[in-house]
């Protein structure tokens, strides 16, 4: 059922090609003033300025450093936690409860009483990808340990393994397919908290902040040029990072068949 | 509560509390909170009703896929709050760009797995509804359509979900006159950190009974109930 190649790229170019088409005699016909809908040249051309004179890459290197650290403390918060939670019952009825209730509650709900708490910066914005990206690593690793088969620790042990090796060699490599569900889930996630934190509680750098700085001086072209590099971004992560993470790890293994066999 | 982080940050749970009373009690919560999900329903029909079309369309028509999919997957990952600045300049404050831009992100998961579905529905079903002199129609209203509602179900589920989530921010930055996240975004001037608690409190409560109130009902009626999804 897989497309042939050309058939998709050639989709894509006319998809593209005619939605471009549009936007541009809808920019150009005058309906509206050029300022609110400047044609693609003139966002290709702001685009190019913010590369060229560097602040881009400041941009996306902020936005990019914020979310890494708060998915890096959610990995180190939420795994273990969610492994014990497979692994002991008590931490399971303890934290769960806990889990069910935070986890409904939008990250950017807590933006306003984040800048109470940590002030305006790189800190609040950290703390909201922290809280945006914990629960899916939580909730996925706990059901990747408590799915893990059972006889395969039964056969291990039968073979003599302590639980020391049986947690190595046999829980962490199952459960390391959900783990990855997880953290695919955790950076989607991640990647709107970062954004719509950075447009509240910024203060100088990053995509979400330049977004709705430029809407202050009607700079319509930075913002659908930014809105460009953000869609990319959050696109590439995913496909480059997390497949090629999936192709080294859980596939390899055999753990997990690919997507596009 | 021992003294070491200034109370009027961090309110106790008991100030929390009366708090929520108070609030619930003189109808200042359910009036935000009606506001708000009036303003959800608005986007979300429109993000759905777009969703579902836009789905079948891919699903049915390969030209319609190829056309349609490389913009719905470049868009699907722009978060949907990244619109909002734009949709402000180009809509205006207030209601409408609020419901354009819940409508606008609900879309995305609402299209992808409508298609899934529709792609999902087995070949033997549609051979042997043809094979029973089915027509076009028919074929898609008693085969393709209930085969793929599962599916739609999901899309609808996680569509509502990103509403949710989309809307809460929103009502911070288009300075709609009622909402829960206007609530606490304009509690925060006043340093009310206890009211700010209790809407963020509401906010998980609506979110929670949008799940457990709206979707298992509807999931029961349908698809369970036609055996198509084990619950």
């Amino acid at each position: 059922m897989r497309l042939p190649r050309a058939r998709a790229v050639v989709g894509a170019m006319i998809a593209f090609g005619v939605s471009a088409l549009a936007w541009e005699v809808f920019a150009r016909s005058g309906s509206l003033p050029p300022a609110i809908t400047p044609p693609l040249e003139a966002i290709a051309a702001a685009l190019g300025r913010m590369i060229a004179d560097g602040t881009m890459f400041v941009h996306v290197g902020y936005t990019l450093a914020r979310i890494g650290a708060g998915l890096a403390l959610a990995t180190l918060v939420g795994v273990p936690l969610g492994m014990l939670m497979g692994r002991f019952k008590p931490v399971e009825r303890f934290v769960l409860p806990l889990v069910s209730v935070l986890s409904p509650i939008p990250s950017l709900a807590w933006v306003p009483l984040f800048i109470l708490w940590f002030g305006l910066g790189n800190t609040a914005s950290v703390a909201l990808v922290l809280y945006a990206a914990l629960f899916p690593l939580v909730l996925n690793t706990w059901t990747g340990v408590c799915g893990v088969n059972r006889l395969w620790i039964r056969a291990a042990e039968s073979m003599g393994a302590g639980s020391g090796a049986i947690f190595r060699h046999v829980v962490l490599p199952g459960a390391l397919p959900f783990v990855i569900a997880g953290l695919r889930q955790a950076f989607a996630r991640g990647w709107i908290a970062v954004v719509g934190g950075e447009m509240i509680a910024a203060t100088r750098w990053g995509l979400g902040w330049v977004i709705f700085d430029s809407k202050e001086f009607l700079n319509t072209d930075v913002m659908l040029g930014s809105l460009a590099v953000i869609g990319l971004l959050g696109l590439g992560v995913e496909r480059l990072v997390f497949a090629a993470l999936e192709r080294r790890t859980v596939e390899r293994w055999g753990l997990m068949r690919s997507a596009r066999a | 509560m021992l003294g070491l982080m200034p109370a009027k940050l961090f309110p106790g749970v008991d100030r929390i509390v009366a708090t929520f009373v108070r609030l619930i009690a003189t109808g200042v919560l359910p009036v935000h909170a009606l506001s708000t999900l009036a303003r959800l329903a608005a986007g979300f029909a429109l993000g759905a009703v777009a969703g579902v079309i836009v789905g079948l369309l891919m699903g049915r028509s390969r030209w319609a896929e190829d056309v349609l999919l490389p913009l719905v997957s470049v868009g699907n990952p722009i978060p949907g709050l990244a619109y909002a600045p734009l949709f402000v300049i180009w809509f205006g404050l207030g209601n409408v760009p609020a419901v354009l831009i819940v409508g606008f992100a609900a879309a995305f998961p609402v299209a992808v797995n409508t298609w899934t579905g529709v792609r999902a529905v087995k070949a033997i079903w549609i051979r042997s509804a043809v094979a029973m002199g089915a027509r076009e129609r028919q074929l898609f209203r008693k085969v393709v359509l209930p085969g793929a509602l599962p599916a739609v179900m999901t899309g609808l589920r996680l569509g509502l979900a990103r509403a949710w989530r989309v809307l809460v921010a929103v009502e911070m930055l288009t300075a709609v006159p009622l909402g829960l996240g206007w609530l606490i975004f304009g509690a925060r001037e006043f340093l009310a950190t206890d009211v700010m608690l209790a809407g963020i409190a509401v906010i998980g409560l609506v979110g929670i009974g949008l799940e457990k109130l709206v979707f298992e009902p509807l999931e029961r009626a349908t698809v369970v109930r036609w055996g198509m999804l084990a619950r």
